[in-house]
């Protein structure tokens, strides 16, 4: 449904998205997860024919976004950050205002209009005021606005920001309903949305694509996280000859100490085995734990390595 | 284009759901009536034939200095918000994300605009059936016809002006200001140029009394239909509006 292909924005000197590439099937939810002023809105600005990439091509729903725009709009709903409205309309006027404009058939003008009210829950407001709503309704009158006219591909720019817990629950629970029917690319800076709405998830660091996987994949990694004293080859050595062990690798090395971070096979608890080893070699022991890696540890680990790796590039061309 | 008339219904909407509309209105209607004053005053003098009053058209409308006053800051003040507001609240980017093309926005605004330079002319209109009926003053219609059309063509020159002003920034009062300064030359600087080109005797003065606005509209207002100052605002006319929508075309390629 979207394809992205070496996708790059450049304002000015700044360089707000770098060469990004990925593909969403149709169906599929998917979250752009990054921290404020790493692409992602600039992305999506891009996918919804608002801004022209500089270079690189992106087709949603097989229309090119520089080529065909206008086919582009009309397969993509978008909820542009923070819900723009014109603040004198009433809520059932700027609907049928929006429906026309995006030419749904004056004959399912009403049923369309009827039927997004009743799934965005706004039946109590639909003759007040756009600039008299509060947050929630703002944000749920752009979603509504958004699938009037039943499009392909929904593209949603932090859809629950300023939103109350139980108002955020209501919008995620209609999202993964929206799911069934539609390609829905959403953006957020908080991992428990990701986890709660999307199949699969993007991190975007630094305009760069920092992680693209199935949600699955990455909750079930349980891992064993070891710190002892000594040198580091030699105790990765010996955790590596201990049976049922699949991989180890270095993550910290301080004052002689080493964190090592242990996957084994079938994801069994090796504990035992691995103090044993290390204690028998007469290395100190410091820290043992296993823990199932977060989508927030995934997405710190994406976002620093990201920005260490380039103060280190820094540092070599100063 | 079928967007065109949404947009401008709603474009139009925004204007009476707002005090603006309301006072300009009140504004010309309150010139309207001084003028009108005048003009029985001057006419029932006439007929005691103390003075000459042969284009009664220019003494009510184009002759009058509040009139060009109240235009200078009436346009400004309906086309400032056309695009600069949507640009600072952000609804540009809801517009420009669904099939409507940039043309189509840009006319609808410029439409809108232009129908509240018609609607703000009408107090000038309500006044002459009494004129005509009661007072029993037969005037010629052809110099007032003529003064329509030259009034519109006008207006559509000064709002797309305006209309461009606007979708240079997000400020509306930017907007307005650069729209004042433009129509201000076109009104009164052009005619002040040209009362020296004329008393220098330069060789340009003729051109200078061609672009004038005072002069264009005391032309119509005689009852002559000049359409060399007619396509001369609509081609300006046209010209703003092409540029208008480049400036938003080039949005996407900032």
């Amino acid at each position: 449904m979207i394809e992205v292909r070496r996708l790059s924005k450049r304002y000015g000197a700044v360089l707000a998205v770098d060469e990004i590439s990925f593909t969403v099937g149709r169906g599929e939810i998917v979250g752009l997860l990054g921290r404020n002023g790493a692409g992602k809105t600039t992305t999506m600005r891009i996918l919804t024919t608002y801004l022209a990439p500089t270079s690189g091509r992106s087709t949603l729903a097989g229309h090119d976004v520089l080529d065909e725009p206008l086919e582009v709009r009309r397969h993509v709903g978008y909820l542009p950050e923070n819900v723009p409205l014109y603040p004198e309309m009433r809520v059932r006027e700027y609907l049928k205002f929006r429906a026309k404009l995006k030419d749904v058939p004056r004959s399912k003008r009403r049923t369309a209009i009827d039927h997004v009210i009743e799934r965005c829950k706004l039946e109590d407001v639909r003759d007040r005021i756009l600039g008299q709503l509060s947050k929630g309704y703002r944000q749920r009158v752009g979603l509504a606005e958004a699938m009037i006219h039943d499009p392909d591909i929904l593209i949603l720019d932090e859809p629950t920001a300023g939103l109350d817990p139980i108002q955020i629950r209501e919008v995620r629970a209609l999202i993964r309903e929206l799911g069934d029917k539609h390609t829905i690319l959403l953006s957020t800076h908080i991992m428990s949305e990701v986890e709660a709405v999307c199949g699969r998830v993007i991190i975007i660091a630094e305009g760069r694509i920092a992680l693209d996987d199935q949600l699955a994949n990455l909750q079930t990694e349980p891992s064993i996280v070891l710190e002892a004293r000594g040198p580091a080859d030699a105790i990765r050595g010996a955790l590596e000859t201990t049976p049922g062990v699949a991989r180890v690798t270095v993550t910290q090395r301080m004052d002689g100490c080493a964190t090592f971070e242990v996957r084994t096979h079938n994801d069994a608890d090796l504990r035992e085995a691995l103090a044993q080893r290390v204690v028998q070699n007469g290395w100190p022991l410091r820290q043992l734990d296993r823990k199932h890696t977060t989508l927030e540890d995934r997405f710190i680990r994406a976002v620093t390595v990201e920005t260490s790796s380039e103060v280190q590039r820094e540092r070599e061309a100063g | 284009m079928r967007h065109v008339l949404t947009l401008t219904r709603r474009e139009l909407g925004a204007y009476f759901l707002s005090p603006m509309a309301f006072l300009i209105l009140l504004a010309f209607q309150a010139i309207a009536c001084i003028n009108f004053w005048d003009l029985v005053d001057r006419l029932s003098r006439h007929q005691q034939g103390l003075t000459s009053l042969s284009d009664p058209m220019n003494v009510y409308v184009s002759g009058s200095t509040p009139f060009w006053i109240a235009i200078l800051v009436a346009v400004p003040a309906l086309t400032m918000r056309l695009i600069a507001e949507e640009r600072r609240s952000g609804t540009i980017e809801t517009l420009l994300t669904i099939p409507v093309t940039e043309t189509e926005v840009v006319v609808a605004k410029w439409l809108a605009g232009l129908m509240m330079f018609w609607i703000m002319l009408l107090p000038f209109v309500v006044y002459l059936p009494f004129l005509y009926f009661q007072a029993k003053f037969y005037f010629d219609v052809g110099p007032l016809i003529s003064l329509a059309i030259g009034l519109s063509t006008l207006g559509m020159m000064f709002v797309a002006i305006g209309v461009f002003f606007s979708s240079l920034t997000r400020n509306q009062i930017i907007a307005a200001i650069w729209t004042f300064l433009l129509l201000f030359m076109f009104i009164l600087l052009t005619m002040l140029v040209y009362f020296y080109a004329v008393s220098a005797q330069l060789s340009w003065a003729e051109a200078m009394r061609f672009v004038a606005v005072l002069n264009q509209v005391q032309t119509f207002g005689t009852g002559r239909l000049d359409i060399r100052f007619v396509s001369l605002h609509l081609s300006v006319c046209v010209f703003m509006l092409y540029l208008t929508v480049k400036v938003l075309e080039t949005r996407r390629a900032q």
